[in-house]
């Protein structure tokens, strides 16, 4: 199967254990309409592609759970009985994040969102090498959990960080002479959705700027 | 490297391929007016025959695998496309048990089907995307971009979504659900029919005696609305032309488009629009889901499977549903017209104004 070398231009990650505080959302989504509809996950994609550099192109979203928040909402609307929201609704879709990103940055180019399970950060960063070997571009790479929902002891067995996420601007490396395999760099506690993807942030963060990745 | 469809086989409310096609083509509709999810009113839904989503995607996937030219999935990717993944299941045991201690949050993701599906058949590797309604449209968009830069020689891609009460009220909630059967491209059209399906193609990189060519694909985001299409259709054209140009060809090379057409006010207004700007009136185009509903996260592989027939059958189908055409710039027929199709267009449109379009043709 074909392999390919990536450039890591830029990285960035953010976690917390309950919620992720000052997201710089008024700066990022100054529409105060449209920053109210934000979902977490959106929020964390902004936050996560300003760090990273991103205005706009080519994007592979990830996410296993995605919004979870909205869909419980949803169910538990329709549980009691109770109005359910269109809002709720419509922000309910695994590419929430990226099209609200789309929306406030005008960025008319392709989104891909993938939910592959514990190798969702994995399969996001095959999606965005095939996204930067076909286009030739620069791709955001971005993947977030946000689980923080109410009663949600009673099934989360797998994190410590309700709130997570990580992000990496790629591109085609010209040169693959120095291109390391992803190393098993994980953040203790994190979600293993996002591991892979945190590899990453973190071997960039120690250096390491070329990794190579099976298609 | 070229992309050919070589196999596929579905089940939906009207049955397998053949029998979907039977309804297309005699224009009779598989959508009932259904109590079951709305207290006060009917809803149209196109509701299928079945045990449960993951042994009906075993038994379609079988099927596939029979007639393909392969002996297993080993050297296979399985890409899945779903907008619910396994939340069927999950909110049934949610609403009996007001809980979600006995949910297990690997049977809620997208994954609990691409799971399912690797355990019985042993995949090579497996993704799951999930766009909302272009799911399997765009599953089919990066299997033709795999084959395209040989990075496999196989690629099956599920588009797999079962009803759910969340689903159903959400479009209930949103105001685009039809209490009737849906009526695509027509004035006096009520909105949308949620719908469930399974749809497997076998997208591989060598020509066989049935082959379709998956030419194109492309793809736009609106950059406009979370639930409504940029007004002037600028995405669903740019999403065509991207098609078009990834295709190598022109718009006078295109016979026919399978129209995402879900006959919701917004969407058929704007898709009809693009349609118009691009082509004019110079090649049909209709909705099949006036047939089987839309079929959400499914409904780009149904598509795709429907465009396939149409080439192979010579024969492109007939607009159920339509009385009075609204936008009469556009050659929609209501009856079947017997014609040389060399490609066509497959549209899906999403939430978050997520834009795909598969181009496929008939093989020289």
């Amino acid at each position: 199967m074909k392999s390919v070398a990536l450039n890591i231009i830029s990285s960035a990650k953010i976690y917390a254990p309950n919620k992720i505080e000052d997201l710089d959302e008024k700066r990022l989504a100054p529409n105060m309409m449209m920053r109210r509809r934000l979902t977490r996950n959106s929020r964390i994609m902004l936050y996560l592609a300003d760090k990273c550099n991103f205005k706009g192109g080519k994007i592979v979203y990830g996410s296993c759970f995605s919004e979870i928040e909205e869909t419980a909402k949803i169910a538990n609307a329709i549980l009691e009985k109770s109005m359910l929201s269109p809002t709720s609704f419509q922000n309910s879709v695994y590419n929430t994040a990226p099209s609200y990103f789309s929306l406030i940055n005008k960025d008319t180019d392709e989104i891909i969102t993938v939910s592959s399970g514990m190798k969702t950060s994995l399969d996001a960063l095959k999606t965005a090498a095939l996204q930067a070997l076909v286009s030739g571009e620069k791709i955001l790479c971005v993947c977030s959990e946000c689980i923080n929902i109410k009663n949600v002891e009673e099934i989360n067995k797998c994190t410590d960080f309700l709130e997570a996420g990580a992000a990496v601007v790629v591109e085609i490396a010209k040169n693959e002479d120095n291109a390391k395999e992803i190393e098993s760099l994980h953040v203790t506690g994190i979600m293993d959705s996002l591991q892979d993807l945190m590899s990453v942030v973190n071997m960039h963060e120690n250096g390491t700027d070329v990794i190579r990745i099976e298609l | 490297m070229k992309s050919y469809i070589n196999n596929y086989e579905l089940w939906c409310n009207a049955g397998d391929i053949k029998s979907l096609m039977e309804a297309i083509y005699s224009k009779n509709s598989a959508l009932v007016e259904d109590k079951t999810f709305l207290k006060d009113t009917t809803a149209g839904l196109g509701i299928m025959e079945y045990d449960d989503i993951y042994s009906l995607m075993r038994e379609v996937v079988t099927k596939v695998l029979k007639n393909s030219n392969l002996d297993n999935f080993k050297n296979t990717l399985l890409i899945l496309g779903s907008s619910v993944g396994g939340m069927q299941e999950c909110e049934d045991i949610f609403y009996e048990q007001k809980s979600y201690k006995n949910i297990d949050p690997n049977r809620l993701s997208m994954n609990a089907l691409t799971d399912s599906l690797v355990k019985e058949f042993g995949f090579y590797d497996s993704r799951a995307i999930s766009t909302a309604c272009t799911s399997s449209a765009n599953a089919l968009l990066l299997a033709k971009r795999l084959i395209d830069v040989d990075a496999y020689e196989n690629v099956l891609v599920v588009g797999a979504d079962g009803l759910c009460r969340s689903t159903v009220m959400g479009f209930h909630a949103l105001s685009v659900l039809s209490s009737t059967k849906c009526k695509p491209f027509d004035k006096s059209r009520s909105g949308m029919n949620v719908a469930e399906a399974v749809a497997v193609v076998l997208v591989q990189n060598i020509q066989t005696n049935n082959s379709i060519e998956l030419k194109g694909v492309g793809a736009s985001s609106d950059a406009y609305h979370m639930t409504n299409p940029n007004p002037e259709a600028l995405g669903a054209i740019v999403s065509m032309q991207n098609a078009l140009k990834d295709a190598k060809l022109s718009k006078e090379d295109i016979d026919y488009i399978n129209a995402h057409g879900t006959a919701t006010l917004a969407n058929d207004k704007v898709e009809a629009l693009g349609v118009e700007k691009l082509f004019g009136n110079s090649v049909y185009v209709n909705s099949t889901k006036a047939i089987t509903g839309h079929t959400l996260g499914a409904a780009g592989a149904i598509e795709a499977i429907v465009s396939c027939e149409v080439i192979k059958r010579f024969l492109i189908p007939p607009q159920t549903g339509l009385e009075n055409q609204e936008n009469l710039n556009i050659k929609i027929n209501k009856e079947s017209v017997k014609m040389r199709v060399r490609n066509v267009i497959s549209n899906s449109f999403a939430f978050g104004g997520n834009n795909t379009s598969i181009l496929i043709g008939e093989c020289k």
